[in-house]
């Protein structure tokens, strides 16, 4: 949406190398913003905040420093005995500090030589590399997320981290540090507005917190989950033993085992301490993380499915987990990306903020159909929490034992259906139907129904997918309540431009907003695949970018 | 898009693996060929070491044992890999491929030709020389498990070419 006329003559006041790879924009590209205007989508080349060298030099001394005790401590100070007392201090300290210079000088360097600006036709540039010249640009109109992350060291002096992630293949993010606070807020801004199509100088989409998670309930829920409790009970049982067995040392254990349940409790809640959830016109923006802050846009358009589950200590209180499958994110090994929507919240909150990323669903009110009775011999303990429900958006199914899951995915997000038997189902007559997602945590599986059942569930669950994906395209099923017109995505770009400008406070939904539903986040060639080659079609053996 | 109203109507079929209406296209048995030479590429490197302990005298009581089960195990798994490759089938429908597989662990999976996102042939050097071939379906989910080896390699291309055809016709995104 955001290219540049594709022949404008002359040079563009946008510095920078037009030579850049892609920088000509083809003749497939639709028409772009008023002749003229192509300058004002440049920027001038910036640099990341002064204080980036320093900071990111602390970063490196402190592994320095952690290195040099758990490896070097005792060798060095034999080696500084060796050559004698105070020489061999002065030495060690000389070379500490030739290291800190080394490191100092190669962060400032590498500092002085990473700009980042947007080029003439709108796309963002980021150049760096000392030696090795590494220049990326990021297509916006192609544009998954735009976060900002505040890691410790940068809470300290008032930096952020911002991603910027495309959508493609696995090296598709650029993550831009540091930036001041006010800096990363203004450039993600600009960003998403770029990619939306607006003028670069929109100002911040409003956001409206819908939900925040206290922190007693955090704790409290932590240690009621499941698996606390369970590593708890085997802790309890280990040292017992022990104890009876070897006499009162086996108490010690308690420092090992007992470190365990503490340890991933303590790590939850340091993940998802002051966990907040706001509504933007771009998506979700989930906040959270007690040391380090993350943040992350959940466009309503990319969420598959999703799964809330009841941990057994929790349905007292009435509480419930909700995460999600979004696409796009199955080559993210790190976990900067997340999973979970809800860390923990009452059924009413979440059912809230689930019609909000799938409007019009309501798993409370969906009536579930228990697996037969036999089945029961198959599974014992999960087998009152086992059925399978749908309505006219969503296939839902529930399992689980200790912890009930219930998991959702639109008819539109069926990938594939898989009926599967192993040899005590087959005895009973039995069969499990899944229904394939993109990947992540969610998993939709009826289990053990009936056989002619089962068959007939996949059978019907293809013909609703099928219908689903021909109503419209599954892009704008989510925002389907969005008031604004819903052709201004396909619209040409002057008539978008112009509806840009009337929906400046942009609803929540608005799909002329979303990330994931404009055109741009579709692969098609009609959203301008700025990215050069030719426009691609779409369909097998062309992985689609519209994840 | 149009979808024959007769589809919305619940199937009843008794069995859940049936095929749908015609019966499943079989793969080639030459897939058994192929998986028989791979595993008594296996089994004969096991022998060779059951040999070595049959001449230790030491070990040889237990080695002849051994011996004899590993006659027993060849004979179960050339019996057992012939009964697999019969139970691989595939079936195209108007709107979706369905490929089912197994027999302890029976399953079928239904791919919408509109949520293909490629289609791969791949053939090892065996498989080259035998003549078979395997396709495999990826849809935007890790978990689509749409595998059909052994195929004759025209065969293979065709129907590749046909799933991709069908596929550009139905793409339908995400």
């Amino acid at each position: 949406m955001t290219e540049a006329p594709a022949a404008e003559p002359g040079p563009q006041e946008g510095p920078g190398p037009q030579e850049g790879a892609g920088t000509s924009p083809g003749p497939d590209l639709p028409a772009g913003p008023p002749a003229g205007s192509a300058s004002a989508w440049a920027t001038p080349r910036r640099r990341t905040h002064r204080l980036t060298p320093w900071v990111s030099s602390v970063r490196t001394i402190a592994v320095l420093i952690g290195v040099l005790l758990v490896f070097g401590g005792g060798n060095l100070r034999a080696l500084a005995g060796e050559i004698g007392g105070l020489l061999g201090l002065l030495l060690l300290l000389a070379g500490v500090a030739t290291l800190l210079l080394i490191s100092v000088a190669m962060n400032y360097l590498a500092w002085t030589r990473t700009e980042f600006f947007f080029d003439a036709s709108g796309d963002f540039r980021l150049d760096s590399g000392i030696l090795q010249r590494n220049e990326r640009r990021l297509t916006l109109s192609r544009l998954q997320s735009a976060d900002i992350n505040r890691p410790l060291l940068g809470r300290v002096v008032g930096l952020s981290q911002l991603r910027i992630e495309v959508a493609g293949g696995g090296d598709s993010r650029v993550v831009l540090s540091y930036l001041s606070d006010a800096d990363a807020q203004a450039l993600r801004a600009e960003i998403i507005a770029r990619a939306a199509g607006m003028a670069p100088d929109v100002g911040e989409a409003p956001e409206a917190v819908l939900a925040t998670v206290p922190t007693n309930d955090l704790i409290v829920s932590l240690l009621l989950r499941s698996e606390t409790i369970i590593l708890f009970g085997v802790t309890i049982l280990v040292v017992l033993t022990v104890t009876m067995s070897e006499g009162p040392s086996g108490l010690l254990l308690i420092l090992v085992t007992g470190g365990l349940p503490l340890l991933t409790v303590f790590g939850q809640f340091g993940r998802y301490f002051g966990f907040t959830v706001a509504d933007s016109p771009d998506g979700l923006r989930l906040r959270h993380g007690l040391i380090t802050v993350q943040s992350q846009t959940v466009p309503p358009g990319r969420v598959q499915a999703i799964e809330i589950s009841e941990p057994l200590l929790w349905r007292r209180r009435g509480w419930v987990r909700v995460s999600l499958n979004v696409a796009g994110l199955q080559s993210e090994q790190d976990n900067s990306q997340e999973h979970v929507l809800l860390p923990v919240a009452p059924h009413d909150v979440a059912r809230q903020i689930i019609s909000r990323v799938m409007p019009g669903v309501d798993p409370g009110a969906l009536e579930f159909v228990p697996a037969p009775p036999r089945a029961r011999r198959r599974a014992w303990f999960q087998f009152r929490n086992l059925g399978v429900a749908h309505d006219d958006l969503v296939l839902a199914t529930s399992r689980g034992f200790l912890t009930r899951r219930v998991a959702v995915i639109p008819h539109a997000r069926t990938q594939s259906v898989e009926v599967t038997r192993g040899p005590w189902q087959r005895r009973l007559g039995l069969a499990s139907v899944q229904v394939d997602s993109t990947p992540g945590p969610v998993t939709v599986v009826a289990l053990y129904r009936s056989a002619s059942d089962a068959r007939a569930l996949a059978e019907e669950q293809l013909v609703r997918a099928a219908r689903a994906r021909a109503a419209g395209p599954s892009e704008r099923w989510m925002t389907g309540r969005g008031t604004a017109a819903p052709d201004a995505p396909d619209a040409p770009e002057a008539d978008a431009q112009a509806a840009m400008t009337d929906a400046r406070p942009v609803g929540p939904g608005d799909p002329t907003f979303g990330l994931g539903t404009s055109p741009s986040g579709s692969s098609e060639p009609t959203g301008g695949g700025a990215a050069g080659g030719p426009p691609a079609p779409s369909g097998p053996g062309t992985p689609t970018g519209s994840l | 898009m149009i979808y024959a109203a007769d589809m919305l109507e619940p199937l009843s079929v008794d069995d859940a693996f049936a095929p749908p209406g015609e019966p499943w296209h079989p793969v080639s048995p030459r897939l058994a060929t192929a998986r028989r030479i791979t595993m008594m590429l296996v089994m004969l490197a096991v022998l060779a070491g059951l040999v070595v302990l049959v001449i230790v005298p030491e070990s040889r009581p237990v080695a002849l044992i051994l011996v004899a089960v590993w006659l027993v195990l060849l004979v179960y798994l050339w019996w057992l890999i012939g009964r697999r490759v019969r139970s691989f089938g595939y079936a195209e429908r108007a709107d979706d491929l369905l490929v089912t597989s197994g027999i302890m662990f029976r399953r079928l999976v239904i791919v919408p030709y509109g949520r293909m996102q490629l289609v791969d042939i791949t053939a090892g050097p065996l498989d080259r020389r035998l003549g078979v071939a395997t396709v495999q379906l990826h849809t935007a989910a890790a978990t689509t498990n749409a595998t059909i080896p052994g195929l004759p390699p025209a065969e293979a291309a065709s129907l590749r070419d046909r799933l991709a055809a069908r596929g550009e016709q139905r793409s339908a995104g995400l």
